[in-house]
């Protein structure tokens, strides 16, 4: 048996000593290096763009732009962005590509000899533009008479999807309430950061298919775009998956895919066959693809004396950016989890994803549950303390439980865990003991504090995340299994798994293996992967939605049955196909936002223990309690590091990860000032705790963790900073700055 | 753009005044990224590392005698400097990393001339002094003069600082740098304070309070030094100290912190110091 066990990962020695290839390493010899021009106009009509000098400049190669497009638009869920902004295309296109909507709309893709020649000629290009009003925030978009960043789409307002939740008679809910609390809540930006930026090579393959050597999230998406663009089918182009340096949701859009793919194409046509590889820098890399969206999030509970909760009334407004990506779905999940994992009689919901003409907003890990519970979340604690009662008491007393409706008046999908969660995580955060006294900074922080200004306190907060796609998407994953053996063996003596799923550093592929392993007997070690890569696996669906080791492991475990079939018929080697489907889901109606959005949950609690020392605003996590319904751990330390990356990752949201904007730029796209945790700030003590209550779909009883224990960090945090200091803060990060201002207004 | 490397002081000089729109250097931890940043090129970079003078750090005669080129991290691995002067070590143990310690040196953290410079205010607050080579040869100028203003120096065309000069601190004197940053590490100082004290028992006899990152330049704090001089360091004068060190931060509002913040954190800061190298210099 493999599954639950914590076997090395295949790609450990690769990766700790830097022979692993990831897309950014493997320049091949001779490739043309092109760099995507950007806009630079957060809001713009390009009139006019000459290349002429910029084709001039020695070492140039060629220039594509937006007449290169055979289809000048884009998008994961809706096509509302040209591949390339530009005046003089002829591609069909819904979008006016003429328009820069941020300021990182790309306008060229310039090919070189070299790098710096690419650079030389990027800032040769001639353009005139006409400069359009900004819209540069959530106010702005939703004023009346605010311009239009997509009039196109032919609605009469810049909030462009509205989500609702009629459930019950609120006003009867809240007559009901002993206490209501009212709060806003504002929730910030937030950068991937992942280690490596956006990388890749694009070229004619032997069969000739534009095919692109990248990192990304989802190979058969990534080709369907592509394809669009380049108005081919989609068997003409090939997407490869190299090892990939992180994603969290920001690789799951397009970045440099479409520039790559238009770039391999055209050149061919023009005789010219030499790879092309494009790489982006960090500050490349964090204007040009989107972030985890920020907006603002009105929320009223009201509760009886014995803290039931009787009534909800949220409204979610999410900044998308300029162009959807995906904020459609996020706006959903968001929607969704705005009402907890509670049962919440009475509500009113309505969502609002907003376009503005700022970096958009788009998948990161948490996909809105982190918004969502932001506020849910601090209002449960805020409320628990109106009433005196314990904020674990008060969430066990409203948690859901298995054959009850959500808040989108449905039942449950089987196997809720709430309570138990709740329960598990209050016992193994010692919450029934007192706090130990304070103890000094020094020597990890720059600050050896007098440990008379140090507070103590702690906090807790729980919630939901749905497994898989969501709203009546049509999801599903496909997997090979290959049986080798002689005729006369009685079991195989090697399985070949081909899978497209993405290992975008989380152990998917080990884990997949792992599970190949149990479900066709042959030993790990004889388990070998061909992973990510059009030509030879199918269609994954995304390494996102903390939904691949699901749907993964229930496309293995069908793809071995099949192959098990055609090896006991006698075939060698045995090949079985599998495409598994679960349960379908439903978009919520649009009046009152009934339906099934999910088949699946994974369900967790955090408590968090905090210093922080009053006279500066520092803040110090000092233990955090990780508590998980995973199902099963197929393997517990891929299990574990999940947890602890995404607390610390999470870290970084509540406490110093600060992206700013002036006029739609933004204005630290860098690490020396955006500021991601260091290993001295980062939480002293992280007790990831495993439940496994099986999901009945899941594959060896299986749901997820990926995103999970990002989620309620935050209102955890927040609720243990209120522990120590009596104050409440409905905005993050919780800079130093922001601590000690709060601190003072409240003494004033 | 070229790239010089002398061997000698007098080469360095020759080097200056024969390319006009040169620039020396010792680590490049500044250097580096301003150009990557789009700051124009020097003609001439003269890279100061091949000079003995700059890179050794010596002691006697009753001063410290330190290369401005010398990497800080020789400074702070140098046990004995630093069991003398464990707040100019402080803070030049706060610069970046290991890695970039390795390069980074006090002539060119003084010299980029950014008011956040971490070891400048231990260097000011010990009364250190720069010697600088010219073309008519060397003078020799306390530290708290060459910076003027943000990246402004009291330097001429050609001149450069050689070394530092620091003489041996009186008995039972202890010093001490703090720092705030938003991050604990690798990150730039909002507010930094320097305190150096001289204790006779539990009084205190001498005292220099230098605060960082919150005006154009590192500033002496006159107040907080009157109100620690013959107090024991008591709750009234540390009060004092607090309220001084806010009073004379200045400081800008930028992503890392608010002025409110700077103010208020300096107070506290400038107070912690004052703690610090007074166990210090009891001990
Ligand atoms: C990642 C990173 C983190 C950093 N963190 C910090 C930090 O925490 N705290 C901090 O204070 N700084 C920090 N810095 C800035 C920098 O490392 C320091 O200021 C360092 O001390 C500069 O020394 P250097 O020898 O590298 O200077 P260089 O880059 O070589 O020179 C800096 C400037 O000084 C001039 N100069 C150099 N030597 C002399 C001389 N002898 N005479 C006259 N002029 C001279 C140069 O012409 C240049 O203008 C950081 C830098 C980086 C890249």
């Amino acid at each position: 048996m493999s599954v639950g066990q914590s076997p090395l990962r295949h790609d450990a020695a690769a990766k700790t000593d830097g022979s692993i290839e990831y897309a950014g390493d493997t320049v091949p010899a001779g490739a043309l290096q092109a760099v995507v021009v950007f806009s630079g106009r957060a809001h713009a009509r390009m009139l006019l763009m000459s290349t002429d000098s910029a084709l001039a400049v020695p070492g140039v190669v060629d220039i594509i732009t937006a007449a290169d497009a055979p289809v000048n638009e884009y998008g994961l869920t809706m096509r509302d962005q040209p591949a390339l902004v530009g005046v003089d295309h002829t591609g069909a296109a819904a979008v006016d590509a003429a328009v820069s909507r941020w300021e990182a709309d790309q306008i060229a893709v310039v090919i070189a000899e070299t790098r710096a020649a690419a650079t030389a000629g990027a800032a040769a290009i001639e353009v005139e533009w006409e400069d359009l009003p900004l819209v540069d925030n959530i106010d702005a978009a939703l004023a009346p008479k605010a311009p239009l960043v997509h009039p196109e789409n032919g609605l009469d307002t810049n909030a462009y999807h509205h989500l609702r939740i009629r459930k019950g008679d609120p006003d009867f809910g809240f007559a009901l309430a002993y206490a209501v609390i009212d709060e806003v809540y504002e929730v910030p930006h937030q950068e991937h950061a992942y280690l490596q930026p956006e990388a890749g090579t694009a070229y004619i393959d032997n069969e000739g298919r534009v095919t692109i050597e990248i990192g990304g999230q989802w190979t058969s998406e990534d080709r369907e775009q592509v394809a669009h663009v380049l108005g081919l089918p989609e068997d003409r182009v090939r997407i490869i998956y190299k090892a990939i340096g992180g994603a969290f949701g920001g690789k799951e859009d397009m970045s440099i895919q479409i520039a790559l793919g238009l770039a391999a194409m055209r050149l061919a046509e023009r005789g010219e066959h030499r790879p092309i590889h494009c790489r982006w820098s960090r500050e490349e890399s964090i204007v040009g693809h989107h972030k985890r969206h920020r907006g603002r999030i009105r929320i009223r509970l009201g509760a009886t004396h014995d803290g039931t909760i009787t009534a909800l009334e949220a409204d979610v407004d999410l900044d998308a950016g300029a162009y959807n990506y995906t904020s459609n779905k996020v706006l959903g999940n968001a929607h969704v989890s705005v009402a907890g994992a509670y049962r919440i009689p009475h509500a009113r919901i309505d969502s609002r994803a907003i376009y503005t003409t700022t970096v958009p907003g788009g998948a990161f890990r948490g996909f809105g549950g982190p918004q969502g519970h932001f506020a849910i979340e601090s209002a449960v604690n805020r409320l628990a303390a109106e009433l005196g009662i314990d904020p674990v008491e008060m969430r066990l007393r409203n948690a859901l439980v298995d054959g009850d409706d959500g808040i989108t008046q449905t039942v449950m999908p089987e196997g809720v865990s709430m309570r138990e969660v709740i329960t598990a995580c209050s016992l193994q955060a010692e919450l029934d003991e007192a706090l130990p006294d304070p103890e000094p900074f020094s020597p990890i922080a720059s600050l050896p504090s007098a440990t008379t200004s140090l507070r103590r306190g702690r906090g807790f907060a729980a919630g939901f995340k749905n497994i898989g796609f969501s709203f009546g998407f049509p999801e599903r994953c496909e997997a090979e299994i290959v049986l080798n053996g002689n005729p006369n063996d009685e079991t195989p003596t090697s399985a070949e798994l081909f899978h497209g799923g993405a290992e975008v550093g989380q152990g998917a592929h080990l884990a997949m293996r792992q599970m190949a392993s149990d479900a066709t007997g042959v030993s790990l070690d004889d388990v070998h992967g061909h992973f990510s890569d059009t030509a030879t696996s199918g269609d994954p669906g995304s390494a996102s939605a903390s939904r691949l080791t699901f749907m993964a492991g229930n496309s293995i475990l069908g793809a071995a049955e099949e192959a098990e079939k055609a090896w006991r018929e006698g075939d060698r080697p045995a090949r079985g196909f599998f495409r598994y489907t679960p349960p379908p889901t439903e978009a919520l109606d649009p009046e009152t936002g009934t339906g099934a959005p999910n088949f699946c949950y994974g369900y967790m609690a955090q408590c968090i223990e905090v210093t922080v020392d009053v006279d500066t605003g520092h803040i110090r996590v000092d233990r955090v309690t990780s508590t998980h319904d995973v199902g099963k751990a197929i393997n517990p330390a891929l299990v574990r590091g999940q947890i602890e990356g995404a607390v610390v990752q999470a870290h970084g949201y509540a406490i110093s990860e600060d992206l700013q904007l002036a006029d739609g730029f933004i204005t630290n796209p860098r690490f020396s000032s955006y500021l991601i945790p260091g290993i001295g700030d980062i939480p002293l003590q992280v007790d990831s705790q495993i439940l496994e209550f099986a999901d009945p779909l899941g594959p060896f009883g299986a749901r997820g963790v990926a995103e999970m224990p990002f989620i309620t960090y935050t209102p955890a945090l927040t609720a243990a900073v209120h522990d120590a200091t009596g104050l409440w803060f409905n905005t993050f990060p919780l800079t130093p700055s922001r601590v000690l201002g709060g601190l003072q207004a409240a003494e004033e | 753009m070229e790239y010089a490397a002398p061997t000698t002081v007098d080469e360095a000089r020759t080097l200056l005044a024969d390319n006009p729109g040169s620039r020396v250097f010792a680590g490049a931890t500044d250097v580096v990224p301003q150009m990557r940043s789009g700051r124009p090129e020097p003609s001439v970079l003269i890279d100061l590392k091949l000079i003995d003078r700059l890179m050794s750090v010596t002691h006697d005669n009753g001063h410290w005698t330190i290369g401005a080129a010398m990497p800080t991290s020789e400074l702070t691995s140098n046990g004995e400097f630093t069991s003398v002067f464990p707040g100019i070590s402080e803070g030049a143990g706060w610069i970046g990393s290991d890695q970039i310690q390795n390069r980074s040196s006090l002539g060119g953290n003084l010299c980029n001339g950014s008011p956040a410079a971490d070891s400048v205010p231990a260097m000011i607050a010990s009364e250190a002094r720069a010697v600088i080579a010219g073309t008519d040869g060397e003078r020799t100028i306390p530290v708290a003069d060459v910076v003027t203003g943000p990246g402004q120096l009291s330097l001429a065309d050609g001149e450069f600082v050689v070394e530092f000069e620091i003489d041996d601190p009186p008995a039972n004197t202890g010093d001490a740098y703090i720092r705030m940053t938003p991050r604990t590490e690798m990150d730039i100082a909002i507010v930094g304070a320097a305190v150096r004290v001289t204790m006779n028992g539990d009084t205190c006899t001498d005292a220099r309070v230098v605060l960082g990152a919150v005006a154009p330049t590192a500033v002496r704090v006159p107040d907080a030094e009157a109100a620690l001089i013959g107090s024991s360091l008591d709750e009234a004068a540390l009060a004092e100290v607090t309220a001084a060190a806010s009073a004379a931060a200045n400081p800008i509002n930028d992503k890392r912190g608010t002025i409110e913040y700077r103010v208020q954190v300096a107070g506290v800061l400038a107070k912690r110091a004052a703690v610090l190298a007074a166990e210090r210099a009891r001990a």
